[in-house]
C-alpha cells in the first residue's frame, strides 16, 4: 500500500485510499466515526449519504440540494477587517469530499480569521462561505450542523465529566445519546474509563482525541482542524492523522490548518499558503515544491541539498520571525 | 441531503442540564453566596426590632443578590470565556442567545436559593413573618433586582477581559457596594451619601425588595425605585451587551 499522490494536476487531487488493513494494530479509532453515526459494522461506503445513516429521528430538518460534485466548502472573496487593518484579502478556495486541505501560513497570516469566518465566529465583511451548499450567512446554523470543528485552544466545563459533555454536544447536535452508545463512542477512543473523569483530568492526547469525537458525533460533510497535533507526542500524532485518513476515505472534507510541514506533506492531498492575509499558492504538496524548486529564495531556505515542503513554504513566506 | 439542527427547547435543555451540573460541582461557592446574607441576617438580630424586619431582610437579599452578579455570574462567564468555553459552543449549531440565555436561567435559580434562604433564616432566626402576597412580591422583587446586579457584572465582562482582573475588579466593587449602601443607608457615612445611595443600584434594589415585604405600604417613591431599576438594567445590559466579546484572545 503507499500513500503517494497519484495526481499532481489542477484537479482535486485523490490519494491512494488506504485500506483498513494497514491500521489494523489501531482499528479502535479507525472504527470511531462508524460508531457515533451508527455505521459500525457496516460496509464501507465510497460516498456516504450522512443524513440516511444518522441513527435518530431529526426534530429539526430542511431539504438541502447537494450535488456530489459541488465542493462541501467553498469561500470565495472573502474579506476580514479589525477596524482598519485587513487581515484577510479577498480569499478563496474550495474542499471537496474525500479530500484533506491544508491552510498554512505563518503567524499572523490570516489563516485563524479565514478559519473564524468559516466556523462563523466572525463575520466577514465581504465574500461568500458555503458549507455543504448553505451559506453560513444566511444560514449560520445550518451551515454549523454540517461541519464538525475542533479548535486549537478549546476547553470544556472543567467541571463536567467527559460523558456528560459528550452528552451536551450530542443534545446540541439532536442526537439521542443512550448509555449504550456513550459507552461504545469512549470504548472507540481507547477511553472507556473516562466516562465519569473530568476533562482537565485527561493528558493532551486523550483531551484531543474527546474533542475529536465530539466534532465527529454528528457525522458532519466538513471537518475543521485547527492545529490538532500541536503538542502532541509522535504516536498521538500518528494516530490523529490515521483519524484523519479514515475520515477522508469515509468521504468527509477536511480543513486542516497546522505550522507542521512535516504534517502538511504527510496528510493533505492539497495545500493553500496564505501570507499577508493573501492566498498565495494552492496546489499538492508534490506539485508546490516542483513548481518552486528552482526558486532562489527556496534553495537559499534549503537545509540538507533537498528541498521540502518547509523550504518551499519558507520561500514563499519570508525568514522573518512573525509577531 | 438534509441538514438535522435541534430544536431551540432541546437545546437549551442540553445546556441547561450542564450549566446547572456545572453550578452543583461549585457548591461551595453557592454556599458562600448564601451564607453571607445568612450571616448578616443573624448578626442584625437586634437592628429588627429598631429598623423593622422588612429592612433587615431587603438588606440581606441585596447583599446576596449583588454577589451573585458580581462575584458568581461574571466570574464564571469570564472564566469560561477565557477557557474558550464559549467559542467550542458557538461552533455547534446553537445559537449565542440560547448559550446566555442557560447561564443566565442559572443565576434565576440562584437569585431564588438566595431569597428563600434569607427568608427561612429571617423566620428562623429572628421571627420575621410576611404576608404571601409579601413573600411572592419580594421574589418578583429580587428577581428584578438580581437582573441589576446581573447585567453589572456583564458591564465588568464586557470591559475586561482578563479572568484574574474581572475577580479582582468584582471583589472590588462588591465591597463598594456592600460597604456605602449598607453603612450609608444607616447613616452612617452622612446625608449626602445616604441621598446618593438611596437612588444607586442598591439603594433601589433595596427599596423595592422592603416594599415588595410590605405590599400594602407601597408609595410612589417605590414605583421610581422600580423604574429606575429596570431603567439601570437597560443602560447595563445594553452596555454589557455591545462591549461583550465571547473570546478573550
Amino acid at each position: 500500500m503507499t500513500s503517494e499522490q497519484v495526481s499532481s494536476g489542477a484537479s482535486v487531487p485523490r490519494r491512494v485510499q488506504l485500506s483498513e488493513s494497514k491500521f489494523a494494530g489501531s482499528l479502535v479509532p479507525l472504527q470511531f466515526s462508524r460508531i457515533v453515526s451508527g455505521r459500525y459494522n457496516t460496509e464501507k461506503k465510497q460516498t456516504p449519504t450522512f443524513t440516511s445513516i444518522i441513527p435518530f429521528l431529526p426534530p429539526s430538518t430542511s431539504t438541502m440540494d447537494t450535488n456530489n460534485t459541488e465542493p462541501i466548502l467553498k469561500v470565495t472573496g472573502l474579506n476580514v477587517f479589525y477596524g482598519s487593518f485587513q487581515a484577510v484579502k479577498d480569499v478563496g478556495f474550495e474542499v471537496r469530499a474525500g479530500e484533506i486541505f491544508g491552510l498554512l501560513g505563518p503567524n499572523g497570516a490570516g489563516k485563524t480569521s479565514t478559519l473564524s469566518a468559516v466556523e462563523g465566529l466572525l463575520v466577514p465583511q465581504s465574500g461568500t462561505i458555503l458549507v455543504a451548499g448553505i451559506n453560513n450567512k444566511e444560514k449560520p446554523l445550518h451551515a454549523r450542523a454540517n461541519m464538525g470543528v475542533q479548535l486549537q485552544s478549546t476547553s470544556f466545563q472543567p467541571e463536567l465529566y467527559v460523558g456528560e459533555i459528550i452528552r451536551l454536544f450530542a443534545g446540541i447536535h439532536a442526537i439521542e445519546m443512550s448509555d449504550d452508545k456513550l459507552r461504545s463512542i469512549l470504548s472507540a477512543i481507547n477511553l472507556s474509563d473516562a466516562e465519569k473523569k473530568k476533562f482537565g483530568t485527561l493528558s493532551g492526547g486523550q483531551q484531543q482525541r474527546v474533542s475529536l469525537a465530539i466534532a465527529l458525533l454528528h457525522d458532519p460533510q466538513l471537518v475543521i482542524l485547527d492545529e490538532p497535533t500541536t503538542g502532541l507526542d509522535p504516536q498521538s500524532r500518528r494516530q490523529l492523522w490515521e483519524r484523519m485518513e479514515q475520515l477522508r476515505t469515509n468521504g468527509h472534507a477536511i480543513l486542516l490548518t497546522t505550522h507542521s510541514m512535516e504534517e502538511a506533506e504527510a496528510v493533505c492531498d492539497r495545500i493553500a499558503i496564505i501570507d499577508h492575509g493573501r492566498v498565495i499558492t494552492t496546489d499538492t504538496p508534490q506539485a508546490l515544491i516542483d513548481k518552486h524548486r528552482n526558486d532562489p529564495e527556496v534553495i537559499a531556505a534549503s537545509r540538507k541539498g533537498k528541498i521540502t515542503l518547509e523550504d518551499v513554504f519558507i520561500g514563499l513566506t519570508g525568514k522573518s520571525i512573525r509577531s | 441531503m438534509q441538514t438535522v439542527i435541534p430544536t431551540t427547547s432541546k437545546a437549551i435543555i442540553s445546556l441547561l442540564r450542564a450549566d446547572l451540573t456545572t453550578q452543583w460541582r461549585n457548591r461551595r461557592a453557592v454556599v458562600l453566596i448564601v451564607l453571607v446574607p445568612v450571616i448578616i441576617l443573624a448578626s442584625w438580630k437586634g437592628l429588627v426590632v429598631k429598623l423593622g424586619g422588612a429592612f433587615v431582610l431587603s438588606n440581606c437579599i441585596t447583599i446576596g443578590l449583588t454577589a451573585i452578579g458580581l462575584m458568581g455570574y461574571s466570574n464564571s462567564i469570564a472564566r469560561d470565556r477565557d477557557k474558550g468555553v464559549f467559542q467550542r459552543l458557538r461552533v455547534a449549531p446553537v445559537s449565542s442567545w440560547s448559550i446566555m440565555f442557560s447561564r443566565l436561567a442559572v443565576q434565576l435559580a440562584m437569585i431564588l436559593i438566595v431569597t428563600l434562604a434569607v427568608f427561612f433564616a429571617g423566620f428562623y432566626i429572628d421571627k420575621i413573618t410576611v404576608t404571601p402576597a409579601g413573600y411572592i412580591m419580594a421574589v418578583g422583587a429580587a428577581i428584578a433586582g438580581g437582573a441589576l446586579y446581573l447585567s453589572i457584572g456583564q458591564v465588568i465582562v464586557g470591559l475586561i477581559k482578563n479572568p484574574e482582573t474581572v475577580n479582582s475588579t468584582c471583589r472590588l466593587v462588591y465591597f463598594a457596594f456592600i460597604m456605602v449602601g449598607m453603612f450609608g443607608e444607616l447613616g452612617m457615612l452622612g446625608d449626602e451619601v445616604t441621598k446618593i445611595v438611596r437612588w444607586s443600584p442598591y439603594g433601589v434594589v433595596r427599596h423595592i425588595v422592603s416594599s415588595s415585604l410590605r405590599p400594602d405600604l407601597w408609595s410612589m417613591d417605590d414605583t421610581i425605585s422600580l423604574l429606575l431599576t429596570f431603567g439601570y438594567t437597560a443602560v447595563f445590559a445594553t452596555l454589557g451587551i455591545k462591549w461583550f466579546k465571547w473570546s478573550s484572545k
